[in-house]
Order: C-alpha cells, then structure tokens, then sequence
C-alpha cells in the first residue's frame, strides 16, 4: 500500500477513528503513532505526513467526533419545535453516551500542558457553549425563558454537563446516564428561570 | 533512615509523586524522579511500594485523604454560621493557584484514569462519595440551623453543585479565557443562594 496525499479525504476518517479508538484505550502517553498506523492499516511515515504529532492526532480526533455530534444535535434539534423543546433536545443529545469520555478527558489533562490543546479546548467549549447560547437567547426572546444572562446561563449549562458527565464516568455510565440527563435539566430550569417541556414527552431512554 | 522516620518517609515520597503527577502528568513520572525528589532512594521507594502503578494509585489516594481529613474538616469547622462555612466549603473545591490547584489536576488526571480503567472506578466513586457526603453536611447543617431554607431534595441539589463546581473549576483550572476562579465562585453563590433562602453576596464574602 502506498498511501498518497491525493488519498487523504478518504483516509483521514480511517486515521481518525483508529485514533480516537487507541487513545481512548491506551491514552496520549500510552499510544505511539505506529500502533494507531498498524489499527488503520496506514504505514507510519504516511501517518506522520498528514499528522506531526500524538497531540495533532488528538485533537483531530475530537474534531472529527465533535462534528459529528454537532450534525447530531442539528438533526435533533431540527425536530423540536421550541426553545423549550430545543434544550431539552440539546441535553438528551450530550448526555446520552459516555463512550468518547475517555478521549475528552485526554484532552482536559493534555490542554494543562499543551499549549496547542489548550486552545483546541477552547475552540470547542466556545462552540459548544454557542450552541446552548443561541437556544438560551431565542427562549428569552419567545419569552420562555427568563435568563438575565444567557451566557452566564450557557456557561452554568455546559459546566453541568461536564462535571455530571465526570461523575458518571466514575461510576457504571449505563446505571447513570438517566440520572445525568435529569440532573442536567432540573439544573437548566433553574439557570434558565424556566419550566422546560415535560421530560416525560421527551424521547425514550437510550 | 531510622524506623521513626518511616511514616515521614512514606509519606514524603507520597508527596513528591503528588507534586510531580500535579507538574508533568501522571503517564510521566517516574520512580526514580520521586524518589530524587523526596530525598529517598529508589530501594526505599520500592520498599513501599512494589510497583509504579501501586506508587502513583497511593499518591492520589494520599492527595484525596489530605484533602477529606484536613481541608475538608477545616472548612466550616471554625465558621462562625453555616453561611459562612458553606462560603469556605465552596472555595476550597475550586482550584486556586497553590494547594487546591495542585490537588485539581491529581483529581483530573483519576477522572481521566478511572474512565480508561474501571478498575480504578471504586477508588474514584469513593472518594466522589466522600467529597458529596461532606459537602451535604455543609449544607445539611445550615437547614438544621434554620439558616438555609430546606431545599426540596438535599441529595439532588448537592450532586448539582458538585457537578457545577467541577464544571467550572476544570475550566478555571484550564485558564479559560472567558471566566477565572472568582466567576466560578460567583456562579456558584448566585446557583446556591436562592435555593437557600440566603443572600449570593453572603458566601462571597471573604472567610475571617
């Protein structure tokens, strides 16, 4: 096999998910650049042309999964009619699997001594606190929610989640995604100074 | 080394590990650099502890018991009211530069190990049992002051701010550059107070 820069766009996906796979098992320290070139059959001098580093692997990697969560999240929300309904939406989405935890978290202890993590980090909290923002504002604006501060609220939001999520990898992520997602919401009413739409018409557990 | 001297010794390279996980990552360090730190040999460390692995789970086990058994009992020990004290409970969970910060990433780096490693999930579900079971007695002993409002669900609302703490603090911890400690620490109050019937600006005010 003799990959090619012309090749990329369809081996990065590979890369990618042979990337994620093996540090998410092994972690950034644990993992060398050949074990993630024998999982997606790539030689390793190829997998350093298109990535100079563990770290560059890692936070495409996370990129890679981020997108996908945000089309994810698009469809989802695409089916909810309402602010309300749209948050609710959102918080289903993030909190229903733990699987890539692993690999955030390589990210969180990473970025305290990577400067290029670091701002990776940054780009998706900024994004990711976006997202939650522009439902925050749009429930203001329909006069569903009372949030003095939709920022601030988003902030609070994303922060839930994550050391929610924390707590729940910590333990049995099956016994406590549900509890997390009720967590999360009974907290977003209160940051939100709103009721959210029935949880109960809500989608089923995963 | 003297046999009286062995606790300190322990403890010592305890300490040294802790600082070096807290400087460079856990996936780094190495026996020989802990021992360098603390003074000791490697034969002593390896007296101790017969591998890496049994080194570094005791490091973060001995971070969590100094943090259960001295901070955390400190904190609202001496408090004048249960305000006050909560106000000191929720400083000490979040990572000002120091002491806590160091402690913060050793607890980043277990979340991380603990996700990787379900081995390591009872250890990780212990400690988080004990960090929710003293801050709910923070909390507890306001209600039976009748200086909080009793919350619907003391349990629930503990879990929340637990989980809002280390939200926040990660990020604080990261140096985000859209909030600091002090913003973590103001979220929190305005989070908790109105759910207690007390004023934010009360658990702001400076510990005497």
């Amino acid at each position: 096999m003799t990959p090619r820069p012309s090749i990329d766009h369809i081996r990065r996906p590979q890369i990618l998910a042979a990337a994620a796979e093996v540090i998410a098992e092994r972690g950034v320290a644990g993992t060398r650049i050949a074990d993630v070139a024998e999982r997606c059959g790539v030689s390793p001098p190829a997998l350093l042309y298109w990535f100079d580093s563990k770290e560059h692997l890692l936070a495409e990697a996370l990129t890679a999964d981020d997108d996908r969560f945000y089309e994810e999240l698009e469809e989802r929300l695409d089916e909810a009619a309402t602010p309300g309904e749209r948050m609710v939406a959102l918080i289903e989405t993030a909190t229903e699997s733990a699987d890539d935890f692993a690999l955030w978290m390589e990210l969180w202890t990473w970025a305290l001594r990577d400067a290029g993590l670091r701002a990776a980090r940054e780009r998706f909290d900024a994004r990711w606190r976006a997202a939650i923002e522009a439902i925050v504002v749009d429930g203001v604006a329909a006069g569903e929610f009372s949030a003095a501060d939709p920022p601030q609220a988003a902030l609070a939001i994303a922060a839930l989640i994550d050391g929610l999520s924390a707590q729940a990898a910590l333990g049995d992520p099956e016994v406590s995604n549900p509890r997390v997602r009720e967590t999360v919401l009974a907290g977003a009413e209160r940051f939100l100074d709103a009721e959210l739409p029935t949880r109960a018409g809500g989608r089923a557990s995963p | 080394m003297a046999e009286r001297d062995s606790a300190s010794a322990r403890e010592r390279i305890l300490e040294a590990a802790c600082d070096l996980i807290a400087a460079e990552g856990i996936d780094d360090v190495r026996i020989a650099r802990v021992a360098m730190r603390a003074g000791a040999s490697t034969a002593l460390v390896h007296h101790y502890f017969s591998t890496r692995e049994e080194l570094l789970e005791q490091a973060i086990l001995h971070s969590f018991e100094t943090v259960g058994e001295e901070r955390f009992a400190e904190a609202g020990g001496e408090a004048p009211n249960a305000t006050a004290a909560l106000a000191e409970a929720i400083e000490e969970c979040l990572p000002r530069p120091g002491a806590l910060e160091r402690d913060w990433v050793l607890w980043v780096e277990l979340w991380l190990r603990a996700a990787r490693e379900p081995d390591l999930r009872p250890l990780a579900a212990s400690l988080y049992a004990q960090y929710h079971d003293w801050l709910e007695e923070v909390l507890k002993r306001g209600v039976d002051a009748g200086e909080f409002a009793a919350p619907d669900d003391l349990r629930a609302l503990t879990d929340r701010t637990m989980a809002l703490l280390d939200g926040l603090g990660l990020r604080a911890l990261l140096h985000d550059p859209t909030m600091d400690i002090d913003a973590a620490r103001a979220q929190v109050a305005d989070f908790l107070a109105p759910q207690l019937g007390i004023d934010p600006a009360a658990l702001l005010a400076e510990p005497a």
